[in-house]
């Protein structure tokens, strides 16, 4: 009997913890939201996998306007049925921050913020220079091989987020171009075309500031603006249409997400991927498992937070195209975007694919340190140090 | 179309115009709000949401307590202000579609006050004096334009608004700018913030601001010899001239005064909204607050009373809408959709009131094109 009795007790608890496990977690988003391929969809797929992994249940708030932040944030902390809030991105650091000061027993999450800090917040950086400086190396060597005069970055609103971009770019090209006098012994005159559009939701602008770059003589363009790259990959097509050409210069360099699959995989040469999703994920895991630990995380090469498309991350990019709805689910189209990438990348000879590997071996074992810049200051610093013109 | 149709169809949109005018104001806004939300109820039906428990989200996240009601208000108050800069010009005959580039400029104005020193209580009120000053310059070229070439103040005042929204732009992130976050301009200091008025909102003494405004709005055309000539002149501009009312004084002045409001917007944004206090590139926190004005001051016929209720009715959407996402699991889309629903059908009664003068002004804008055009070629072929 006595048996029986602890058996039923272990039961009810094995059960009641069963049903405390079924915790929620809310995640908020700028104005943004679901669809844009890139950043908010890395958070989404960071999210959407814990939640199914611990069975949790997922409510995401998009806001209206940037009036919507702080209510956002207050309406989610005032419940108190979140295990977790999460923020999506760096222009909702002051609302989380003065609610995380409010509400001192909830736990949140803000990805690319580290200057709001608090007990009760797990804050992500990504050290997106180190990518960046791998996508500018790679489109600085193609340039100089290729004959063309300049290689092109199109970028949002100028905050510190982007200046780390922008500067591992500028470092990666300069060294690029060196690499390329060193091994071909030709002087390389390639300049870096760049324009801050002062948006990261008008993909019109994206298209515009693409097609002028292309224009003179880029020989592609690097996406630094979320939901831009649909409007600077569609000027890089029409551009080949015009030219007739299939596979080859100019080509598109993906953000945040791995972008190879955009256009079937014709023009998208590499991806300069930032792992939102694992941060997302690993800040609800943390929370689950009982680890939540304050403090600012930064996650770069070495950590698996930033890097650059390989043949091995493809899959998953187009299995990412897929759920967004832009890839046929058939394995014809998913075939056809591996041809097509393979294609593309041959256009690029070998000795540079292996000069991109070297640095990145080279930040990885700490013997290259790429500049960064987190304000004005530093961004001029480091554009007088590479001018690129 | 012959004459005869013609007849017939206006006699329609009259019948129509009139059914649906003799009712109540009151009443008549209540049945629209019932129809509105009827539609989105379907359009959730459809989509696979549950509209009662959208609606339930909806109305206590708007109205259900006192953090839910100071949100709203919170959200009323830029909205009073624009909404106004759009009445006032159409009491006057005119439809001023700038209030959002007069209010950009406003908050610009609010933020130069960051640079000076001054003690509380005076630097609020030298703050939303340049806002104030800076809507009404940024109205005062519009206004010219008309009076004095007969430029349509709808296409200037839409062209002002990029003109505004770039400016903006790049004032804020070259020459306002955070010297340490590049991303904003300098934050407003303590002593020009608009304090809140209920701890852990977003509501501020900006309210007092709006509905003051309002009310001497109020005054000014219902109880002054000035705006009876003003709404005169806005009925009937012909007969208004006949009894000696000078259009062009009137016009200026509504739009001055429409300036001034939408300018005072941006600063009650600006000053009184937590937790920046600090313009961004491109106004995220106050995109569309000028233009959503418009469908208020409709809701709310126009009147500086009506305004402020109907004001308080769309905050209350703004804010609820957060609870349905929270809530109710509805994505922000379907929200607004729904909202866009429920904002529709309010807005036509008055909408049908002011057919006539839309018309006539699309009409005197097409001849005024279609002479222009002629002009040009008889020139072109001399």
């Amino acid at each position: 009997m006595k048996k029986f009795f602890a058996l039923t007790l272990v039961l009810l608890l094995g059960i009641s913890v069963l049903g405390l496990a079924q915790g929620k977690i809310a995640m908020v988003l700028d104005v943004g939201g679901r669809g844009d391929l890139s950043f908010n969809d890395m958070g989404f797929a960071g999210a959407d996998r814990a939640a199914e992994e611990f069975g949790l249940e997922l409510t995401e708030v998009q806001s209206a306007s940037a009036a919507d932040y702080l209510p956002n944030f207050r309406n989610l902390a005032r419940t108190g049925q979140f295990d977790l809030i999460i923020g999506v991105g760096f222009l909702l650091g002051d609302a989380l921050g003065t609610v995380a000061a409010e509400f001192p027993e909830q736990k949140f999450a803000i990805i690319d913020v580290d200057w709001i800090v608090g007990p009760n917040i797990i804050n992500f950086v990504f050290r997106e220079n180190e990518m960046s400086a791998l996508i500018g190396a790679l489109a600085g060597m193609a340039a100089a091989d290729a004959g063309f005069a300049a290689t092109g970055v199109v970028l949002g609103i100028p905050i510190p987020v982007l200046y780390h971009f922008e500067a591992g770019y500028r470092f990666g090209q300069d060294w690029g171009l060196k690499k390329y006098e060193e091994l071909t012994g030709n002087a390389a005159d390639v300049a870096m075309l760049y324009t801050y559009t002062g948006t990261f939701d008008d993909i019109a602008l994206g298209k515009a500031a693409s097609e002028a770059m292309l224009a003179q003589g880029s020989v592609g363009i690097y996406n630094v603006a979320g939901p831009l790259g649909t409007g600077d990959h569609e000027a890089i097509v029409e551009f080949h249409d015009n030219a007739g050409t299939t596979y080859g210069p100019p080509f598109y360099f993906g953000v945040d997400a791995n972008q190879d699959y955009f256009g079937q995989g014709q023009h998208a040469l590499a991806s300069g991927m930032k792992r939102v999703d694992v941060a997302v994920y690993s800040a609800v895991k943390s929370v689950i498992e009982g680890t939540f630990e304050a403090g600012v995380t930064s996650l770069g090469l070495a950590e698996g937070g930033v890097g650059i498309s390989k043949r091995a991350d493809l899959d998953a990019a187009i299995e990412f195209g897929v759920a967004a709805g832009v890839v046929e689910d058939t394995q014809s189209a998913r075939n056809l975007i591996v041809a097509n990438w393979t294609s593309n990348r041959a256009t690029v000879p070998t000795w540079i694919w292996q000069a991109v590997d070297e640095l990145e071996a080279g930040i990885l074992d700490g013997s290259i340190v790429v500049s960064n810049a987190n304000n004005d200051e530093e961004i001029e610093a480091v554009r007088a140090e590479f001018p690129l013109d | 179309m012959s004459p005869q149709e013609a007849q017939r169809k206006s006699r329609l949109l009259r019948g129509i115009h009139r059914t649906v005018t003799g009712l109540h104001p009151a009443l008549e806004s209540l049945m629209a709000a019932v129809v509105g939300l009827l539609v989105g109820a379907i359009l959730m039906k459809i989509w696979g949401f549950k509209p009662w428990e959208a609606y339930r989200a909806l109305i206590q996240g708007a109205y259900g307590g006192g953090y839910e009601l100071s949100n709203t208000l919170a959200w009323a108050t830029p909205l009073i202000l624009t909404a106004l800069t759009f009445s006032m010009c159409l009491r006057a005959g005119m439809f001023n579609i700038g209030a959002e580039g007069q209010m950009y400029m406003g908050a610009l104005a609010a933020v130069c006050i960051a640079y000076f020193v001054l003690p509380p209580g005076i630097h609020h009120l030298v703050g939303l004096l340049f806002a104030a000053t800076a809507g009404a310059l940024w109205s005062l070229v519009p206004a010219a334009l008309k009076l004095l070439r007969g430029v349509s103040e709808v296409i200037s005042t839409i062209m002002f608004n990029w003109i505004a929204r770039w400016l903006g732009l790049y004032l804020t992130l070259n020459i306002l700018v955070d010297p340490i976050r590049s991303e904003k301009s300098v934050s407003i200091p303590t002593s020009a913030r608009l304090p809140v008025l209920v701890e852990g909102t977003s509501l501020s003494y900006g309210i007092f601001v709006s509905v003051a405004f309002a009310l001497v709005i109020y005054f000014l055309l219902w109880h002054t010899a000035t705006g009876y000539e003003l709404r005169a002149a806005g009925l009937n501009p012909t007969a208004a001239r006949y009894g000696g009312i000078r259009n062009k004084r009137t016009m200026f002045l509504s739009f001055i005064l429409g300036g001034m409001a939408a300018g005072l917007a941006g600063a009650t944004i600006m000053m009184g909204m937590p937790p920046t206090y600090a313009a961004f590139g491109g106004f995220p926190q106050m995109l569309n607050m000028g233009f959503n004005g418009m469908a208020v001051a409709m809701v709310g016929r126009n009147h500086p009373i009506g305004i402020i209720i109907a004001a308080i009715f769309f905050g209350g959407l703004s804010s609820g809408g957060g609870w349905m996402q929270i809530l109710a699991g509805v994505p922000l889309e379907m929200v607004n959709v729904v909202m866009g629903a429920i904002v529709l059908t309010m807005s036509i009664p008055e909408l049908i009131r002011v057919f006539p003068a839309i018309k006539n002004g699309t009409y005197k804008l097409i001849r005024s094109l279609r002479d222009g055009k002629g002009k040009a070629v008889e020139e072109g072929s001399t």
